[in-house]
């Protein structure tokens, strides 16, 4: 593994430090043996430039994701910040969807529910000819006579990053003019295969310019690294006599400067998290929670262990174990046998989708299939402890039809003809909408927190139960909704077909 | 360069988007039954317009070939530095092997223009050997969807219709090419388009929709030249196809600037096409007669709430929205609810030459009744003149988006959406035009305002 850099204003992408893939196809334990996670984490040669796992890339895509919509949903989602979009006006058609997450997430936590603050430069054709660094310093003084920010974060598009704008000029002049961080982060969506990278982008820009270099500590704080799910760490740390400090959205500017002065860092997801959480332990002596997620019965002990090592909580942890046990046990007990003989698949985020498979499983339900949006083969830290699937398959068992995918709901149709699943669990638009018309209904995992902990499993279980009742609505659909797909395609039985064999498309 | 600030103190910011990019006319090609959008474009561009147009904005659906159906080139830094041609190409090649549809669109986004990628020449390929493709500079530096919609329509016509249609020189009495809002920006579109083609015809016309549920999808399309003439129904969108019509077929248009909302406008609407066509109006005199009979039959017992409640009713209002939408309402809300404009702002980027004659509606909107309308795009300055608007004793009623529910709360008023984005409504075939249309809008009006009450 290579040291993540903070000098450099520009993040490095996610294909070239961790070896992300967007496609591929097999089963978990063959792309975990592929991944080599123990081997790169130590820093082996073939990780210098990339991964080196085949990719199953055809010439068929559908429209996916970019990084820049990352950066609205974690950037835009600071309460007292502000992001501008240095685009055409396209890109701000994404400040619908963050906005109408924003004011929910915000309902959900507790705070005033109020607008998105995102500013987009409304870039024309001659912008794109003379350049526009002019509306941009325009925008940034709009940004602070109307909100006055603690922080200002730009965002870069792929029109900008092809003109070759220097952003960086611009915000370096307008901190020192404002006496407040101004922060570009690149996030041009053609930079980057996979979406994650902008992740990474904003917490780069955090860790460059707002985190606070101090050496206070507070031993009782944890960072915790989400987007806008429900607060359940609350309640949680509580009971081990620690405080949350939630970043990156709905946090404060100030939340995130004292990022620096926690005890520890934790994640409910690695893709999520791995980035910032390595970077604090790395350059702010910041300990990261290296263990596997908080799903299911053996995630969660282990998870919670490994916190009470770090912030030295190891008694309280026991006896949150040993009471949480017996609190939850006999309502998993009732589930399960409401839940029996059913067959579950998951379509999220990579390693989210780790966890959500262990939670499933503890329920007893049957998990052949999963598809990934991609699959990085180690994360930041490079310590096996982070091993997401290596952990999924040791404690959990094998998942035989595992595939990466990068939201291609034609793949979709096939994945789901093979494993026939009662239901799948998604996060993110697109493929529930095809699950449904061939009568499989979906629970949207909008609230991230949901299958976290020991009362994650429960929640779980309850949500599948109530999405199973509206079988009947899909399979009604089923029976009149016309798939856009060809008879060819829908015979195919191999999803990655063309990958394979490019050549067919000339037939 | 510096940028100057108008009247309003609107730079080139924009606040709370209230349109997609040229791109986001995807969602044109989406609403013609048996059409397929494919992007030449970066990975997030088609998202972004379907999370915003077609997710958080009444909840319309992908249907059959948007959302994460629509093909997409996804463009990455390979297309960005070698030019991204030949990776259309093998797209094109696996759509048509993949995706069954009457009808392909590509659309050329930012990059592919920015690289200088000839996706003329590479879709020409594909029509030579008569696949049913055609292509649109799109970039979403061009302009917004409003622009995107037309670019689309004209490169359907040119490059589909045209070629397609047998007897161009045919024409049909009493068919008519109706051109008026803007699929899935107007989040009302599917309804009010299904109320327009039932009011003309009920007037005794046979009507090409184009878009939506009630249209015969790309079949219906070739039938464009057989019109007798087209009909836009808007300020000012619609008017451009209308004349490139005009030019290429020499078939005539009539421009309608307000959309029909209740009975009088509807009425008079109906005679005024009927007029123009020069038909025979005793079949539309009957209908406008059967529905005017109906729709006062509800008035009437509607006049019990609205003449007596004594929890008391608001009595101004604003309406923030296109300028179709925005006239149409303030027709009515003048002339049938006789409620009192307060202020009135179009956002939909009107082109500059239409303006005047748009403010001009506004001066007449009932015999006694005129006001002024604002043309605006940055949220911010919307936010700030409403706030700054005396609405009187009462609280207001703020038709417009879910960016106005902040300022709505401000003012202790009471919020519709009527217009992109309405990420706080669901909508399957809702309409607020026509003759039905005016009576569910009369119904959404006063619940949201009586259920606030108490």
């Amino acid at each position: 593994m290579g040291k993540i850099n903070l000098r450099l204003t520009e993040v490095q992408n996610r294909e070239r430090r961790l070896g992300t893939i967007i496609a591929w196809n097999g089963t978990a334990s063959d792309l975990h043996t592929q991944s080599g996670y123990q081997q790169r984490g130590s820093g082996c040669k073939s990780n210098k430039d990339g991964c080196r796992l085949c990719e199953a890339k055809g010439p068929f895509t559908q429209g996916s994701v970019c990084s820049e919509q990352m950066v609205e949903c974690q950037a835009g989602n600071v309460r007292d910040a502000v992001l501008i979009q240095h685009s055409p006006i396209g890109c701000g058609a994404g400040q619908v969807p963050y906005n109408s997450i924003y004011r929910n997430g915000l309902a959900m936590r507790g705070h005033k529910v109020e607008n998105i603050r995102i500013i987009n430069t409304n870039l024309q054709e001659t912008d794109m000819v003379f350049g526009a660094l002019g509306k941009l310093k325009q925008s940034i003084d709009d940004a602070w006579e109307r909100y006055s920010p603690k922080a200002i974060f730009i965002g870069t598009s792929c029109p900008t990053g092809i003109i070759g704008e220097d952003i960086e000029s611009v915000a370096r002049k307008k901190q020192e003019e404002l006496g407040i961080p101004v922060i570009p982060l690149f996030c041009e969506g053609f930079r980057s295969k996979h979406w994650s990278t902008g992740f990474d982008a904003t917490q780069h820009g955090i860790l460059r310019q707002i985190v606070k270099k101090s050496t206070k500590k507070q031993e009782d704080l944890v960072n915790v690294i989400s987007l806008w799910g429900s607060d359940i760490f609350t309640p949680m740390f509580k009971e081990l006599n620690l405080r949350v400090n939630y970043v990156v959205d709905m946090a404060s500017v100030s939340d995130l400067e004292q990022l620096s002065e926690a005890a520890a860092t934790v994640g409910f997801c690695y893709t999520l998290s791995s980035y910032m959480a390595a970077a604090l332990e790395q350059e702010f002596g910041v300990p990261e929670v290296k263990a596997p997620m908080p799903y299911g019965f053996a995630g969660t002990d282990a998870w919670l262990r490994e916190l009470g090592k770090v912030t030295h909580r190891e008694e309280l942890v026991e006896q949150y174990i040993a009471k949480e046990h017996a609190r939850v046990k006999p309502k998993i007990a009732e589930l399960k046998k409401k839940l029996q003989g059913l067959k579950g698949y998951v379509a999220t985020g990579s390693a989210y989708a780790h966890g959500l498979i262990q939670v499933l499983r503890e329920l007893d339900i049957q998990v052949d299939g999963s598809l990934v949006f991609h699959h990085d083969p180690v994360y930041d830290s490079g310590d096996a402890r982070e091993d997401s699937l290596g952990h999924l398959i040791e404690h959990y068992g094998e998942v035989p039809s595992f595939n990466v995918s990068n939201r291609q709901q034609y793949q979709f149709y096939g994945l789901l003809q093979e494993v026939k699943p009662d239901f799948i669990l998604i996060r993110h638009n697109g493929l529930a909408p095809l699950a449904s018309k061939l009568g499989i209904p979906a629970a949207p995992l909008g609230d991230e927190h949901i299958a976290i902990g020991y009362e994650g499993i429960v929640n779980l279980g309850e949500a599948i139960l109530d999405i199973l009742a509206h079988k009947k609505f899909h399979d009604d659909l089923k029976k009149h909704a016309k798939l856009p797909y060809k008879q060819w395609w829908l015979e195919q039985k191999d999803p990655y077909i063309l990958a394979k064999h490019p050549e067919l498309i000339d037939a | 360069m510096a940028v100057t600030k108008n009247e309003h103190g609107q730079t080139n910011s924009i606040n709370q988007v209230r349109y997609g990019c040229a791109v986001g006319a995807l969602y044109s090609v989406v609403s013609i039954p048996g059409a397929v959008p494919i992007g030449h474009c970066g990975p997030g561009c088609m998202d972004k317009q379907y999370t915003s147009l077609a997710f958080y904005n009444g909840f319309q659906g992908s249907g059959y070939s948007g959302g994460s159906v629509s093909p997409s080139v996804n463009a990455g830094e390979k297309e960005v530095v070698f030019g991204g041609e030949k990776r259309l190409d093998e797209l094109i090649k696996s759509t048509l092997k993949i995706i069954e549809g009457d009808l392909f669109v590509v659309l050329n986004g930012c990059i592919g223009e920015l690289v200088g990628d000839d996706v003329g020449a590479v879709v020409s390929k594909y029509q030579k050997q008569g696949v049913p493709i055609v292509y649109a500079e799109t970039g979403g530096f061009k302009g917004n969807n409003f622009v995107g919609h037309e670019i689309i329509t004209t490169a359907i016509i040119d490059q589909y219709v045209d070629k397609f249609t047998l007897n161009k020189d045919h024409r049909e009495k009493g068919l008519i090419n109706v051109w008026s809002e803007l699929p899935y920006q107007n989040t009302f579109w599917r309804g009010d388009l299904s109320e327009l083609k039932r009011i003309l015809e009920g007037a005794g016309f046979r009507v090409n929709i184009l878009f939506g549920g009630k249209s015969a999808g790309v079949e219906e399309w070739k039938t464009i030249p057989h019109a007798q003439f087209n009909l836009v129904v808007s300020p000012w969108l619609g008017l451009k196809t209308a004349k490139h019509l005009e030019q290429k077929y020499n078939q005539p248009y009539l421009h309608i600037p307000v959309l029909p909302i209740g009975a009088q406008q509807t009425a008079a609407f109906i005679r005024q096409v009927v007029e123009y066509a020069g038909i025979d109006p005793a079949t539309a005199e009957s209908f406008i007669e059967q529905e005017e009979k109906e729709y006062y039959y509800y008035l009437e017992h509607f006049n019990d709430f609205y003449a007596e409640y004594w929890w008391g009713l608001p009595a101004t209002y604003a309406v923030v929205g296109d300028s179709t939408y925005n006239l149409a309402l303030n027709k009515f809300l003048v002339n049938q609810l006789g409620l009192i404009p307060r202020r009135q702002i179009i956002t939909d980027n009107t082109p500059e030459k239409y303006r005047e004659a748009i403010a001009q509606e506004y001066q007449k909107l009932a015999h006694d009744v005129a006001t002024t309308v604002d043309f605006v795009e940055d949220g911010y300055i919307v936010g700030k003149l409403l706030r700054e608007t005396d609405f009187g004793h009462k609280p207001p009623i703020i038709f417009g988006t879910t960016w106005e529910r902040d300022t709505a709360k401000a003012l202790k008023g009471n919020i519709v959406e009527v217009g992109f984005p309405a990420s706080y409504e669901v909508v399957l075939n809702k309409s607020y035009i026509g003759y039905r249309g005016a009576l569910q809008l009369i119904e959404k009006i006063f619940t949201v305002a009586i259920s606030a009450s108490a």
